[in-house]
């Protein structure tokens, strides 16, 4: 038993950092917030770094990373929080690409991919039937002479705004499920973000938009659904290592200020109501981290990690959650004046609390998983 | 990272050694005990008998040095006996020993060479147990604030007090006690540690009427006592750690209890046990498991007890990594006195009324599940409450005041 990163980890670990108190600041993503949110010129600073590729094996320009070795980077552009299409492009889209497209297509995409900045990939799964279930799939792919016609709207897709390609969940012909890859440039394709207190969402409108069916992923594939399922369980907790990096910052905020913050003459820290939410922040960090890591273990050395994702899913999801509260209670006033940034992780945490998922789904799939595994 | 227990085949080997000798040596009805409420005299004798062939072997208290009774054996294999033995519902030692854990580990860093060679082999080797004297009805969560006194007198201190929530049934030949040989000193500098043998005169229990049961369960004895002690001559040999310097050794003391490995690396059998039961009882007309109701519950369940072996992972990997410390011992232990009411109320949102009997014909799981509803309570208390563990993380994590490392780790 090691629970410490290894020395390659701790490289990675350091140089993210580093690129995040350099480019991503507190002061910068705040500006960056308020003026028009993520650019490209952002984007290709972390792909520079060879991360767009970090899950894509060398043969196709990737560096070939494991799992853990993304969510050592994600935990620390969590702590931004960064915002962007890492998790949506490098992670999400790109493990879909790796599990169900041809070798033509990994050809074309995945080089593509790894550099970064020609192919950004933008998964679009739910729609105004709000879920996380193959039957909230309803966008009908209607096939003739080779093309299949895309109608209708994907909601709440992350990232969808300077995507260059959208990975489409649609419904073929004969009901089952088809994942396409389309050039957000297709005449009919339609992007527009979602503005309120949430990070980086947008709805994508298919209005006729004509796809040549070698853009279905594994061409002819009609288990997009499975396709999915299976990346997913590989490509959440990543997405957990990133709640747990902000978790993590914010809980240090809230500490610092516990301590630096005075009021009746005395630090607040000294209150134990106070101390109470901080108690209760590293609490709920510390087991999002343990979960979030234990089941990275089993997906790099091959162990059934089912229920091992679900649980880190609910827990990281809440913690980044109850996490902000706390903060906001700790910071009050301070906490709500844009400039000193801490709504950028609330925000942040709102929006990440049920994508891919919210506690309740997960755990009925946990208890799913553990009667699979004949645990129950 | 890498969060598989591994031991190398010698390691392996000696685990195999352990599991063939319990099975042949684990007395009758001491295996997975059916009735978790009572133990007889019985069956006490037989779990000190254990203890004593345990010790012949090194394995009663794996870590202390040889020469004292110990086994001079190293974690690894101390933690290999705590999980066989645990295979079977029994902690180490196999019986109600809290004071001979804390004595013993408490004298190693402060007690005379003097001292060690007369207290420490008949705890190490089985031949006496003891018992906690900490309690007083108006020291508890305030430690500090005991009234028991000890005053010096020629060779001896003189005791007079009363302490309350004591060891188990049964009785013990000794006791660990912190007593006031200062009354009118300053508070945390008048206090002291003893070794009390219990067949002194003026040495008297009677039995506390409390809502759990289990009175020689390992660790988690249910039955307590009231120690009444009068006029107790104590030599002041007995006396460990110097006088009135109570308070620190204080600080040794309770960091072993608040750090103590509680979590079983076996996973959790109660949850087996409720699991068990969903799949067969039904409600309304359909098994429990098919309930969405149930299933949220039971997910919730799996989790607080995924969490308890998480976190006594990272603390066994800390601690054997030599991992600087601060807040992890009291986190654990905050989670699992919370989780514990937790479960209790998910048992009885799951179970209804079933939770609450431990009637023979219809109460669940031999009375296991029953006698949870009533040790999710009484787990709040030992150890500290909850608003103690809080306290201990504030301070360790440096919440308004200076970081505060844990006191010195022992074995």
């Amino acid at each position: 038993m090691d629970l410490s990163l290894t020395e390659s980890q701790e490289m990675l670990k350091a140089s993210a950092r580093e690129l995040v108190e350099r480019e991503f600041s507190k002061d910068n993503l705040v500006k960056k917030d308020t003026n028009g949110g993520f650019q490209p010129s952002d984007w290709k600073k972390i792909a520079d770094l060879g991360w767009a590729g970090l899950l894509i094996p060398d043969e196709f320009g990737g560096e070939g990373g494991s799992l853990t070795d993304a969510a050592v980077i994600f935990h620390e552009l969590g702590r931004g929080p960064v915002p962007g299409p890492h998790f949506s492009s490098a992670v999400l889209g790109t493990l879909t690409v790796l599990e169900g497209a041809t070798p033509e297509q990994k050809m074309s995409l995945l080089p593509r991919l790894a550099v970064g900045a020609t192919v950004v990939l933008a998964p679009a799964i739910t729609e105004s039937d709000y879920g996380w279930s193959a039957s909230q799939i309803q966008m009908k792919a209607a096939k003739r002479n080779g093309s299949y016609t895309l109608n209708g709207a994907k909601l709440f897709v992350q990232d969808a705004i300077g995507a260059t390609h959208i990975l489409c969940a649609a419904r073929l012909g004969s009901g089952k499920i088809g994942l396409f890859i389309v050039d957000a440039k297709t005449p009919g394709v339609s992007l527009r973000p979602l503005p309120g207190f949430t990070t980086g969402v947008g709805e994508v409108r298919f209005d006729r938009v004509i796809i040549h069916e070698s853009n279905l992923l594994g061409e002819g594939r009609e288990d997009g659904w499975t396709i999915l399922e299976r990346t997913l369980q590989k490509a959440i907790p990543i997405l957990c290592a990133y709640q747990v990096g902000g978790s993590e910052k914010v809980f240090e905020m809230s500490l610092e200020y516990a301590n630096t913050r005075v009021q009746f003459g005395m630090v607040i820290g000294r209150f134990q109501r106070v101390q109470d939410h901080v108690i209760e922040q590293v609490n709920q960090l510390d087991a999002a981290r343990w979960a979030t890591y234990e089941a990275l273990w089993k997906l790099d050395t091959g162990q059934p990690a089912a229920a091992s994702v679900h649980m880190a899913k609910a827990l990281a999801s809440e913690a980044y959650y109850q996490v902000c509260n706390a903060a906001h209670e700790v910071h009050a006033g301070l906490g709500i004046m844009r400039e000193y940034g801490l709504y950028l992780h609330t925000k942040m945490s709102r929006t990440l609390y049920h994508y891919l998922g919210d506690p309740k789904f997960h755990k009925r799939r946990l208890t799913n998983a553990l009667e699979a595994q004949g645990v129950i | 990272m890498d969060f598989e227990l591994k031991f190398t085949p010698e390691l392996e080997g000696f685990r195999k050694k352990v599991q063939d000798w319990l099975k042949a040596n684990i007395p009758d009805g001491m295996e997975n005990p059916a009735d978790p409420v009572d133990l007889t005299l019985e069956g006490y004798n037989k779990q000190r008998a254990l203890g004593r062939k345990m010790a012949e072997l090194g394995w009663l208290y794996p870590t202390y040095p040889k020469e004292y009774g110990g086994g001079g054996l190293s974690d690894d294999e101390a933690i290999i006996i705590e999980t066989e033995l645990d295979r079977y519902d029994q902690l180490l030692p196999p019986y109600y020993d809290s004071g001979g854990k804390l004595a013993a580990a408490t004298i190693m860093v402060w007690g005379t060479d003097e001292q060690k060679r007369a207290f420490l082999p008949p705890i190490l080797t089985g031949k006496v147990r003891s018992w906690q004297l900490l309690t007083e009805p108006d020291a508890g969560s305030d430690l500090a604030n005991v009234k028991t006194t000890a005053i010096r007198d020629g060779d001896h201190y003189v005791v007079n007090g009363q302490k309350i929530f004591v060891g188990s049934a049964h009785g013990a030949e000794w006791s660990w006690m912190i007593a006031n040989t200062s009354p009118n000193g300053k508070r945390h500098e008048n206090l002291s540690w003893f070794v009390l043998p219990m067949d002194l005169p003026g040495v008297t229990w009677t039995h506390m009427d409390l809502i759990f049961a289990g009175n020689e369960s390992g660790a988690l004895s249910g039955y307590k006592n009231t120690v009444y002690l009068e006029n107790v001559r104590i030599p002041a040999f007995n006396l460990v750690g110097g006088e009135n310097n109570g308070w620190k050794v204080a600080g040794t003391h309770l960091e072993l209890e608040h750090g103590l490995m509680q979590g079983s690396l076996n996973g959790d059998r109660t949850l087996q046990k409720v699991f068990k039961v969903c799949r067969d009882l039904k409600r309304e007309g359909r098994h429990l498991l098919e309930h969405d109701d149930v299933r949220e519950e039971l997910a919730d369940l799996y989790i607080d007890s995924e969490l308890t072996r998480l976190l006594h992972l990272r603390n066994y990997w800390m601690r054997s990594a030599k991992k600087p410390m601060t807040y992890e011992g009291p986190q654990a232990y905050l989670h699992m006195k919370r989780a514990a009411l937790r479960t209790s109320k998910s048992l009885h949102k799951i179970l209804g009324p079933y939770a609450l009997t431990l009637d023979k014909e219809r109460g669940l799981e031999d009375g296991h599940i029953e006698v949870q509803q009533r040790g999710g309570i009484v787990a709040q208390h030992p150890g500290g409450t909850v608003e103690i563990q809080k306290v201990i993380i504030a301070r360790r994590l440096g919440i308004g005041r200076a970081v505060k490392e844990q006191a010195g780790v022992l074995r």
